[in-house]
Formats: structure tokens, C-alpha cells, sequence
């Protein structure tokens, strides 16, 4: 049935001699058509994606095409497309694995109507090369060949155009068949997609960036980088330990000097280093980006640099300020990248006087990216005059080593500078965030929940399951206003005397079969966002905010872990997994669960579902209810106290106090005051979760999805015992229980901010905690150090989280197993796993990003508006905990702002304070100490600010044209800033935090709606995520680090 | 650049196969006269003859002669045409010596030899060009030429290669998926009874796998019975009509 032929290549071997290689090279009767009109579908085993049956013609790009214009073919519009598949090899040839992995992607994501059809295996199709004849021709003509027969095989029913860039190709072939035409991409595009003005745009921005790059291949200027180093070289120079490999990190406050080399694995071990390797200079960093993979040569040790300790902005680039630099560290040079991490970035257009100043070419013009870190990249355009307000998405397609700044080219426009829609959207981009609505294709997926077609229980799923609902009291606890309700808890006596402890996690792989469309969405989303004033979610709201959401009095699907526990020591007797059917009692929020533990029943009118009960039966059930709540809170107390013996960080339960004290400025869902019913329900969650984890670690020992937290580098705690010692405190960082037991004795009576602050340093020195599959790491890397606990996962929100649900399918499949049973689903193997866990930590981390830049955003527009010379809250008091060499940094407790301020401003003038304690500059000189900071001006006075200092600084925002606008402080006192009314300290700034929020949002609003324009009006109750949000301790615990620390300009940890 | 994709989402291999079909194989019994039995095989584009003596009496020293069987000796060759770039490959090297053991093991298990109690059986083995899965196509060579040979045998001894790639297994390696530098597992199997006869690897394999890696390795082999014992009948066939004449 296969044909065999054979293929001549001659290939060059690394030592320049030629090779003549034979290969074999099969040809089969039938391969794949994916098409509807296809005559003998059987024959050509057409499972998986067809084309749609529904478009006018077929198109078949040209390698060529494939190759330069792939993010035109990726416009869903485009339709009936067929990648042949010699030019998917020429892309993956010619391209790298970036391009072909996004051509992959397209051909495989069920959204996009494409398909591959592989030619050269098909024995009508394949031709081979003459000799002779170029590989460009003969692409071509295969291209063509393969059209021709493709058109015959539909049996001339659909017409097809093949799109190529070869001028040749179109006069020849162009009327050779009918039904098969051949035309260039522009006339293709003006004929068959007039309207689609973006895919227009975009073509001619490709257009005129290749010929500006021809042009400048011509041109051949001097070079103004090394060029770099071929593949082999750098492979070779790896493995003997010449050159290291690692990910670039540009310092995001000197991003033209400074940036780091991370090491990777096996390098870091064999090379010695500890700490990163500098790269200095533009020149050394040798056209590489930030998150590019690179290869870099050290250099000798004489030429080694430092550091700068100095606080900067990132505008006075090319000052060296005299300060001298720290210790040398090793520094090298980029000789290579090994693999580009270029991503879309968001850029401004220079304004009109600077378009002008940049001189003779008007059409090439320097953009600057939102992203410090990223060099400025130059575009050609003639819209530049009408880009100017706006916010523009653009791409970089190449960095000769010619050119200064790298080439790129406009994709698409944003919003408005300064725009409160458009600065959300830059943030997206910038985290490679896309929230574009569920399709209809995704809708029509879910099932129908609507008053005249209500949502049942299916009687087979009634077989099948466990029924909850008339045995169990379950309940919910959760945040007022929250709609997705996806834990509940139960607790009853059995009739043996043993307790019973459940927990009932929302049923969301019921709705969500494994790769439906629902389910890829979902992945690629991997979590719901939070910003602070909306959320994206990650399931339609009819799955997340109703059938999967677990609200009271309804019936509802869950997933259940039910322990039988010993009466009186609480141990673990047994433990049950399963699909059940539960309908929740009591929809608690957690004040009111916390009032009726504290036996004050006054709260009783708040619940609704004991309201409207008469006295007698309202008794009754309260009993009930007060009476489980009791015991929960009981036995969770049990299990703290177990967790905590064997080591549990002590940190979380104060945890919780750093975070809301910082974060109470700026997350309003975080309740004042720790309640112990937060706890209660943390701890049932977490056993829930390590229970989950070690189920399906037994089941699946090499697939399972586990999360971990590595203990933190001992390095990273030095910061913090020299702050400690400050104050005179010694912190122990050998184990987390003595770091915990030392961070409670640091404690000064007279000030609690020290405290705070040291803790928030300590959470800082914390590794991020990450998601895993067990085949991937030896069994003691599954430890959790914040927890204490061997194994852990995420098994209790699969409502906001993919990590969950991918955990849902694991242990339902374990189930299975355990009872002899087929596993349905198809389980994700290690590689997959590993390759889907990558992509959830890494979106996770986008998540809090982007969280984290909203808020400063809001914070910024807060400030804006406002004087701060005459404004009474942009005044405040500080505390300084860092001392840099022209500066210190400032934590505001009020605002939970951390920023800079300078000692010396950029006339060199160094700060003073009058004997009335008011500040003015003054020549004089800066000198730092260990744990102090003097200035002392020429005059002779001076002052010094020690660490912990109280101050009063002034909140000055900022503006920014190219990038976020930033917070300023600028120290105006000595003294620490009296407050003239305390009420105002002590008030709930929670209040204050919503009162920002709404200030801001209100007067974007009002802008808006005098400029008349029309926009999505912005819901009232924003503040109101109606989500569940930092439940858990541990959820908080794991956002600390990049949400409680708001470094609002600098920071120097990279 | 990016390294060869082994096996693309459409699940073919370099050279247009798909994941468990074999190479083309075309094979001729008694290709030499004056041996007692030989045979030429190729596999795709590895090309191999094998020539077999025997059973005679015991060459050289008599102290090798085994009281209850027959001693199979078999040497291994390559030629220096058989790669890309020549190269001389002298007798006795470490690679063929070791190819020459394996081959030994695999026929001390398939060939009758207590039938020949203190005589010896040579088969000589040689490739003339190596385009992967060189020891398969020495032992279905050699199983050829020993039939011709007409040395009695439990059965036919095949022998098929096979890889792992992308959580699939590939059968019949050709040199480029070989060079690719993952786990390749040879299998000698004795297709009516399923008793292996060899079975070797020396790359690391996750132990989940290697029952699919078997399998289809297996699979493979009883596929290459298929095609010999075509072979074999064809040979008699014409051999018969030449005796009838």
C-alpha cells in the first residue's frame, strides 16, 4: 500500500565537508483531507477537524505567505484555510520553533477553520525535486500540484485560490486549471476580505517593515552589536562550561544599564556561581530582551562591576552618579540567545515636538514601551500623527546587528492615554491576558438554567451519586455578596458515637467534559482575574455564579470528602471520596457565623433562611445550626494544633494581620479583623486539599497535580536580620518554626509597624509556591513549607481555578481505579501535565500582576487630582525601612504605599530640616551608615534619619506619558506627621479603600459622560466582587508577596 | 533552528510512515551457491547478507566441541560503504564483536541444536549499507539463511526495533529517528509461540512504557513473519519447480 521513494540530500557537516545522506521518503494512496465535500471519507479517515462547509472558496497559502503573514491568517474571519504541509516545514525550517509552535497551535485550536494537509506523503501530491531546480520553485510547485489535486478530489465543487508572493507562479500557473487560482496575498485580500480593515492594516504595516529592513540590509552600516554566536557554538560552549546559559532580567529601575542572567539548573550547579551574572550596558547586553533565554560569557574578573545601591529614576539614564557601586559581582557579556521570548508589548508614540526632533525620517519612528524593561522599538507608519493619543499594541520582528533599536511593526490600538479602559487593557497585554467574551460555540456547550426551562437532576446522575440532601446539614461560609459559592462544610454525629466531617466542593468537571470547547477555554485562562475594580472569569457566569455555585436551597451537584472522626481526640478514622448531591441549608457570610459562635443570637434576623420561621421551629434549627458550627470550630482547632506540632509555619495566623494591614488600603474583601470562623473554614479546606493530594498521589504516583512550596534561600533573609538588629532583635531563619518564634519576639511596644514591617520582609525572602506533576520531582521536593505539610494541592475552587479541575478529573479517575473500574477521561501524562502546570503558575502569576498594577493604577488616580501642597491626605506619615546611598525607602502605614524619597535632589542640593523640623534643600553632602542615613549641608547642620524612623511625607503623583504614572513621596518632616483628628488613624480603612475606588471611578465617569461618549457604564457595586476572593489563609499567604508589598518605584529586589 | 520533529500532530514520522508501519522489506533466499544456506534482506535502506555453514565438524580446537550440542558461531560485519562518510571498520572491534554475541544468544535459542551434538554452525553476517536497525536485519537475514540452509529451528526468529517518541511508540527506527537520541529497544521474537528470544536496550525508559514500547516492537516483528514467510514459500516454490524440471 506504500509506495517507497527515495530522497537524495546532501547536507554540510560541522566540519564543512558535504554529506550525501539517503533518505527514504513514503508515499500513501490517501492522507486526510478534512474536507465535508470529500467523496470517500472512510477512505481518507477524516477524524478530528473538518473545514467548514459553509465558506465560498478554499484558500492555500504559499510558504512565503505561511511565513510572513501567519498573524493575518490567524483573524478568525478567515475561513476554509489549508495549510500545505511543505510550507509548514519551510516555516519550521526557516522560522524557528517559536513561529511554527503558533502555527501548530492555530491548526490544532478548534476555533480557527484550518486544517494541514500533509502533501508530501500523498502519492498523487508529491513531486519530487529536479535537479536543478531551486527550493523555492519547487515549494511552489508542489504547493500548487497539491491544490490541483485537492480541487479534483472535492470533485471540482469548490473553488480554490492559492495565495502567493512568486510573481513567476502567478503568471504561470495562473491559468493553468480552472476552479484553482492563483493570486498574490494583497489582491487577495482586496477581492475576498474588503472589509476586514484590521487584517489591512496589519499587512501593510508587515509590508513596509520588510522593506524598510530590506532597504536597510542594503544600506550596510556599521556595526553597533557583536553578531552572535551560531547554534553549535554556543550548545558546545555550554556543555564544556565556557558559556552559561540563563533567563535575562532587566532591572526595571536602570533598565538601560543594568540587567541579571537567572542561571538554569544544570549550569548554576556546575559553574560555582551563587548570585546572577550582571550585564552591563546595552552594548553587553547584545540585543537580547527581557525573558529571553540567553547564552553569556563571563568576563575577567578585573573588569567586574557592581551594583549601584542609589535610588534613580529611570530617566536619568546616562548619569553614573558618583556614588560608589557595591561590591563587584560577575558580569558578563550575551553571546547568543538560545530561544527570543518576544511577546506583544504596548508602546506610546512619541508626541508632536519629539516626532519632529527625531528629524528626517518621518516614517520611521522610535516608540516607547509601556514596560521599562523594553528597549525602544522602531516602526514604520505613516498613522504615527494619529496614534499619538493612544495606547498601541506592536510587535518586534527583528534586531539586525546593525541597528541600534530593534524593528517592529503596529498590530492593533488600545484606548486613550490616561483613559481608565485604556490603561486596564495595556495592563492585560502587557500580562498576556485575553478576555475576549465565551463564543457562542462555548455557549452552547452549558446547559439551560432558565425560569421557564429550569435546570434537574438528572435521575441517572441520582443513581449514580451519593444524596446529601436529606441526611446532611450542610452550610457555606463565605464573604458577604459572594455568588460562587464553591465549598460548603457538614458535621452530624453517626450512630457509632463518631463524628462526621464533610466537605462539598462544587461539581464543575460535571459541566465541563475534558477538551470540549468550554474546557480549552477554561485552560487558556487557567484562573479568574481580579482587578480592582472588575473581574474576568474563568467559567461563564451561567457555570460559576449558578448551577456550579453551591447556593442555598437548591439542589446541587458537589464533589465530596467525608471523614469519620474518633468522638473525643478528633482522629481520623476514615475517609470517603465521591460524587454527591447536596442542597446547602444556610448561605452564612462569615460575621454572622462569627456572632453565633460567640452565642449572640441577635444576628438571627440577618439570616434569611431562619427569618421567616416562627419562634418555635426557629429555635430548633438555630440549636442545630450553633451546635455544628461549635463543633467545626472545635474540630479545626484540633487540627491546627496537630499541624502546628509537627512544625507548621506560625507565620499564617499573623499573616493574616500583615496582609490586612497593608492590604486593607487596598483590597476591601479582606475583613478588618481576622474572625476565628475564617480560620475554622481555612483548615477544613486545607485538610480537604491534603487529603485530595495524597489520594491521587497514591492513584496516579507519576501524574498527579500537586503544589509545593520550596523553603526559602537562607540569602534572601539577610536584608531582614540586619533591619532586626537595627532595633536590636535577633530573627533565627534555620526552620520555619524558629523564624516564626523569633518574629513574635520581635516586638516593640512603642511602635507596632516594626513588627509589621519585619514580617512583611520575611514573607518577602519566601519562594513563590508553585504547581507540579509528581512524575517530575523526587518525593521530597512535594514538600509544603508554609503549610508543613508532604503533600498538598488545590482541590477546593474549581470554580476560579483550572488547577482544580484538572485535580477533580484526578481523583474521580483514582476513584474509578478503586473500585476496578474503566477511567473514562483520558488522564494527562507526566509531560502534558508538566507543560499544563507551567502554563497555570504562569498565568497565576499574570493574575497577581496584573491585580497588583490595577491597584497601583487606582491608587495613582486617586492621587492625581488632587494638590498635594494644599491637600490634607497627601500628607501622611512614613516610616523608613531601607537605607540607600542618596535615599531611603518609606512604608506608609495608611495607605500601604511603599516608595522612595531622595536625601539629595537632581541639582545635587541635599535635604534639611530647620530646628522647626520643616525640610529645605540645601548644598551640603549625603553619608550612609550601617542603619542610618546623615546629611549634613555646607552650612554645617545635619540630620539624620535612622531606620524605623517616623517621618511626614508628602504623596505626589507622578505623570507619566510612555508608562504608568507613579506614586511620590517627598519627605517635608522630621517628626512623625501628627494627626489632628485620631479618629481618622483608627477608622476602618476599609471605608477608605472603597471610598478610592469610587472616587476614581466616579469621576472617570463623569469625564466620560461630559465628553459625551458613550461607554460601558461601570457597575455601582464594583467594589462587590460577588466573588469569593482570599478565603483561605493560604491563598493569602501565597499573594502576600506580590500584593502586600507595593514598591511604588523602587526596590532593588529583582 | 529548531531539531526534526519526529512526529508531527498528524502523526506521521520523518519519512511519511505512520507511528507502527514498518519499512519496506524485500528479501531473496540462496543468493550464494557454494554456502550452505544465505540469504539478502533489506529493511528500508539497511541492507544486509548473511551466509551460513553447517552443521560441520568442529574447526580449530576440538576443546570448543560441546558434548550435547551444537556450537553456533556467528561473526558480524559492516562495510565501509555501509554509513555516509566511509570509514574502516576492522574485524573485532568492540561493536561487532558485541553485535556477533547478540546474534549467537538469539540463535542458540531458536535453532535445534541438540539435534548436532559436537558439530558447529557458522553464520557469517554482513551489512552493506546501515540505515537503523542493523541488528534486526542481521537476525531476519540470518533466519533466512539458516532455512535455506536447511537447519532445523523452533521457528522463525524476527527481529523489529522500536522507539518512543511523544508517549507513542515508533516501530522499525530508520538511522534519523535512531540519531534522535531517544530510548530504542531491539526484540527478537519467536512469532508462533511469542517466547522472546532476545530482547535489548540500553537507553533509560520510563517502566510505564515499556509494556506499549514491547508491544508495538512485538507487533512489528510478527508483521516481518508475515513478509519472510512469504518469502520462504516463494523460495520453495521456484526451488521445486526447478527440482520438478
Amino acid at each position: 500500500m506504500l509506495q517507497k521513494r527515495e530522497k537524495v540530500l546532501l547536507l554540510r557537516t560541522f566540519q564543512g565537508r558535504t554529506l550525501r545522506i539517503v533518505r527514504e521518503h513514503y508515499l500513501r494512496p490517501s492522507v486526510p483531507c478534512h474536507s465535508p465535500l470529500c467523496p470517500q471519507p472512510a477512505a481518507c479517515r477524516n477524524d478530528g477537524k473538518l473545514l467548514s462547509s459553509d465558506v465560498t472558496h478554499y484558500m492555500i497559502p504559499d510558504w512565503k505567505v505561511v511565513q510572513d503573514y501567519l498573524e493575518i491568517l490567524e483573524f478568525p474571519e478567515l475561513k476554509g484555510i489549508i495549510f500545505m504541509q511543505t510550507a509548514c516545514q519551510t516555516v519550521q525550517h526557516q522560522r524557528g520553533r517559536r513561529q511554527y509552535n503558533k502555527l501548530r497551535n492555530l491548526l490544532k485550536d478548534a476555533r480557527h477553520d484550518c486544517i494541514l494537509f500533509a502533501n508530501e506523503f500523498q502519492q498523487y501530491c508529491y513531486l519530487p525535486r529536479e535537479r536543478g531546480e531551486s527550493m523555492e520553485k519547487w515549494q511552489t510547485r508542489s504547493i500548487y500540484n497539491a491544490a490541483v489535486w485537492y480541487y479534483h478530489h472535492c470533485q471540482d465543487r469548490m473553488p480554490i485560490v492559492m495565495v502567493t508572493e512568486d510573481e513567476e507562479a502567478i503568471q504561470q500557473y495562473g491559468s493553468e486549471t480552472e476552479g484553482v487560482f492563483v493570486i498574490s496575498f494583497k489582491n487577495y485580500l482586496d477581492n475576498f476580505w474588503p472589509d476586514l480593515k484590521a487584517a489591512h492594516e496589519l499587512c501593510d504595516s508587515i509590508l513596509q517593515s520588510r522593506r524598510e529592513r530590506e532597504n536597510e540590509s542594503q544600506e550596510s552600516h556599521g556595526k553597533e552589536y557583536a553578531e552572535h554566536l551560531p547554534l553549535e557554538v554556543l550548545e558546545a560552549g555550554i556543555k564544556s562550561g565556557r558559556y552559561i546559559q540563563g533567563i535575562l532580567n532587566v532591572n526595571k529601575h536602570r533598565a538601560q544599564i543594568e540587567a541579571f542572567v537567572r542561571l538554569q539548573g544544570a549550569s548554576c550547579k556546575d559553574s560555582g556561581l551563587v548570585s546572577d551574572i550582571l550585564i552591563h550596558g546595552m552594548k553587553a547586553r547584545n540585543r537580547s530582551i527581557h525573558g529571553d533565554v540567553v547564552v553569556v560569557e563571563l568576563l575577567p574578573k578585573n573588569e567586574w562591576k557592581g551594583r549601584t545601591t542609589a535610588l534613580c529614576e529611570n530617566d536619568s539614564d546616562d548619569k553614573a552618579s558618583g556614588d560608589p557601586p557595591s561590591e563587584p559581582m560577575p558580569t558578563g557579556r550575551v553571546v547568543g540567545i538560545l530561544q527570543k521570548n518576544w511577546r506583544d508589548y504596548v508602546v506610546t508614540f512619541p508626541s508632536k515636538e519629539e516626532v519632529q526632533s527625531q528629524g528626517r525620517n518621518a516614517q520611521k519612528i522610535l516608540v516607547t514601551p509601556w514596560d521599562y524593561r523594553i528597549p525602544k522599538i522602531r516602526i514604520s507608519t505613516q498613522q504615527a500623527e494619529a496614534l499619538q493619543d493612544f495606547r498601541v499594541v506592536v510587535r518586534i520582528d527583528s534586531w539586525e546587528s546593525t541597528s541600534v533599536y530593534p524593528n517592529g511593526h503596529f498590530v492593533r490600538v488600545l484606548g486613550r492615554i490616561g483613559d481608565l479602559e485604556g490603561e486596564i487593557a495595556t495592563i492585560l497585554v502587557e500580562n498576556s491576558i485575553s478576555v475576549v467574551p465565551f463564543s457562542e460555540a462555548q455557549m452552547c456547550e452549558m446547559p439551560v438554567n432558565t425560569p421557564g426551562n429550569p435546570w434537574k437532576v438528572s435521575p441517572e446522575e441520582e443513581r449514580e451519586r451519593k444524596d446529601l440532601r436529606e441526611t446532611h446539614l450542610v452550610f457555606s461560609i463565605d464573604p458577604k455578596g459572594c455568588e460562587d459559592v464553591d465549598d460548603t462544610l457538614s458535621v452530624r454525629t453517626l450512630a457509632n458515637g463518631s463524628l462526621e466531617l464533610g466537605v462539598h466542593i462544587a461539581d464543575v468537571t460535571h459541566f465541563v467534559p475534558p477538551s470540549s470547547y468550554i474546557d480549552t477555554e477554561a485552560r487558556t485562562r487557567a484562573t479568574t482575574y481580579y482587578l480592582a475594580d472588575r473581574r474576568y472569569d474563568m467559567l461563564p457566569s451561567i457555570l460559576s455564579a449558578d448551577l456550579c455555585s453551591l447556593l442555598g436551597g437548591v439542589d446541587r451537584y458537589a464533589v465530596s470528602v467525608i471523614w469519620e472522626l474518633d468522638r473525643t481526640s478528633y482522629e481520623i478514622k476514615n475517609v470517603w471520596f465521591g460524587r454527591t448531591i447536596i442542597r446547602s441549608a444556610y448561605k452564612l457570610f462569615y460575621e454572622a457565623a462569627q456572632e453565633l459562635l460567640d452565642g449572640n443570637f441577635g444576628v438571627v434576623e440577618d439570616i434569611p433562611e431562619l427569618k421567616n420561621l416562627d419562634m418555635k421551629s426557629r429555635q430548633a434549627k438555630l440549636e442545630e445550626l450553633v451546635w455544628a458550627l461549635g463543633k467545626l470550630t472545635d474540630i479545626a482547632r484540633h487540627i491546627r494544633a496537630k499541624r502546628d506540632r509537627c512544625g507548621a509555619l506560625e507565620l499564617e495566623g499573623v499573616e493574616v494581620r500583615v496582609q490586612l494591614d497593608e492590604k486593607k488600603n487596598i483590597h476591601d474583601l479582606i475583613p478588618k479583623q481576622p474572625l476565628e470562623v475564617h480560620e475554622t473554614v481555612a483548615e477544613c479546606m486545607i485538610l480537604a486539599n491534603h487529603w485530595v493530594a495524597r489520594k491521587i498521589w497514591e492513584s496516579f504516583p507519576h501524574q498527579a497535580l500537586l503544589r509545593q512550596h520550596p523553603p526559602p534561600h537562607q540569602e534572601f533573609f539577610s536584608e531582614l536580620r540586619e533591619c532586626a538588629k537595627a532595633k536590636g532583635f535577633f530573627i533565627d531563619t534555620r526552620s520555619n518554626k524558629t523564624l516564626a518564634d523569633s518574629l513574635d519576639n520581635a516586638n516593640d511596644p512603642n511602635d507596632p509597624i516594626v513588627n509589621r514591617l519585619l514580617r512583611s520582609m520575611a514573607t518577602q525572602a519566601m519562594s513563590n509556591a508553585l504547581y507540579f506533576s509528581t512524575g517530575s520531582c523526587a518525593e521530597e521536593e512535594f514538600h509544603h513549607y508554609g503549610l508543613a505539610l508532604d503533600k498538598y494541592t488545590h482541590f477546593t475552587s474549581p470554580i476560579r481555578r483550572y488547577s482544580d479541575i484538572v485535580v477533580h478529573r484526578l481523583l474521580m479517575a483514582a476513584i474509578s481505579k478503586d473500585k476496578k473500574m474503566e477511567i473514562k477521561d483520558n488522564l494527562l501524562s507526566n509531560k502534558d501535565l508538566e507543560e499544563l502546570c507551567r502554563h497555570i503558575n504562569n498565568r497565576n502569576r499574570a493574575a497577581q500582576h496584573s491585580q497588583k498594577q490595577s491597584t497601583e493604577l487606582f491608587q495613582c488616580m486617586y492621587f492625581k487630582d488632587k494638590d498635594p501642597e494644599n491637600e490634607e491626605r497627601c500628607i501622611s506619615d512614613g516610616v523608613i525601612y531601607s537605607i540607600r546611598t542618596n535615599g531611603v525607602l518609606v512604608f506608609i502605614p495608611r495607605f500601604g504605599i511603599k516608595g522612595a524619597a531622595y536625601l539629595r535632589n537632581k541639582d545635587g542640593l541635599v535635604i534639611s530640616c530647620s530646628s522647626d523640623s520643616r525640610s529645605e534643600w540645601k548644598p551640603g553632602s549625603l553619608q550612609r551608615f550601617q542603619n542610618k542615613i546623615t546629611s549634613t549641608t555646607t552650612g554645617g547642620e545635619s540630620v539624620t534619619f535612622h531606620l524605623f524612623d517616623h517621618v511626614t511625607v508628602r504623596i505626589s503623583v507622578q505623570a507619566s506619558r510612555c508608562h504608568s504614572d507613579t506614586i511620590r513621596l517627598e519627605i517635608i518632616s522630621n517628626k512623625p506627621y501628627m494627626i489632628p483628628d485620631t479618629e481618622l488613624f483608627h477608622q476602618s480603612s476599609l471605608l477608605l479603600k472603597s471610598d478610592l475606588v469610587k472616587e476614581v471611578t466616579r469621576s472617570v465617569e463623569e469625564a466620560q459622560l461630559a465628553q459625551e461618549v458613550k461607554v460601558n457604564v461601570i457597575q455601582e457595586d464594583y467594589q462587590k466582587y460577588c466573588q469569593t476572593k482570599g478565603r483561605s489563609l493560604y491563598t493569602l499567604l501565597e499573594e502576600i508577596r506580590d500584593l502586600a508589598l507595593l514598591d511604588v518605584s523602587n526596590s532593588y529586589v529583582m | 533552528m529548531a531539531g526534526l520533529e519526529l512526529l508531527s500532530d498528524q502523526g506521521y514520522r520523518v519519512d511519511g510512515r505512520r507511528s507502527g508501519e514498518l519499512r519496506k522489506i524485500q528479501a531473496r533466499m540462496g543468493v550464494f551457491a557454494q554456502a550452505d544456506g544465505s540469504a539478502y534482506i533489506e529493511q528500508g535502506n539497511t541492507k544486509a547478507l548473511a551466509v551460513v555453514y553447517g552443521p560441520h565438524e568442529i574447526r580449530g580446537s576440538r576443546a570448543r566441541a560441546l558434548p550435547d550440542r551444537a556450537l553456533v558461531n556467528c561473526q558480524y560485519s559492516s562495510a565501509t560503504f555501509s554509513t555516509g562518510e566511509r570509514k574502516r571498520r576492522p574485524h573485532g572491534d568492540r561493536k561487532s564483536c558485541e553485535m556477533g554475541l547478540h546474534l549467537r544468544q538469539t540463535f542458540e535459542a531458536a535453532i535445534l541444536t541438540q539435534l548436532h551434538p559436537r558439530s558447529q554452525i557458522d553464520i557469517y553476517v554482513q551489512v552493506l549499507q546501515a540505515d537503523g536497525g542493523t541488528y534486526a536485519a542481521c537476525v531476519n537475514a540470518a533466519t533466512l539463511a539458516v532455512l535455506d540452509a536447511g537447519i532445523p529451528m523452533r521457528d522463525f526468529v524476527c527481529a523489529c526495533s522500536a522507539g518512543f517518541v511523544d508517549n507513542t511508540a515508533l516501530a522499525d527506527l530508520s538511522h534519523v529517528e535512531e540519531a534522535a537520541g531517544g530510548p530504542q529497544l531491539a526484540l527478537a521474537l519467536l512469532p508462533a509461540s511469542g517466547q522472546i528470544a532476545l530482547l535489548e536496550m540500553d537507553a533509560r525508559l520510563h517502566e510505564d512504557h515499556l509494556e506499549q514500547v514491547l508491544e508495538a516492537a512485538a507487533r512489528a516483528a510478527r508483521d516481518v513473519h508475515t513478509v519472510l514467510d512469504r518469502v520462504v514459500r516463494q523460495h520453495v516454490r521456484e526451488a521445486s519447480i526447478l527440482l520438478g524440471d
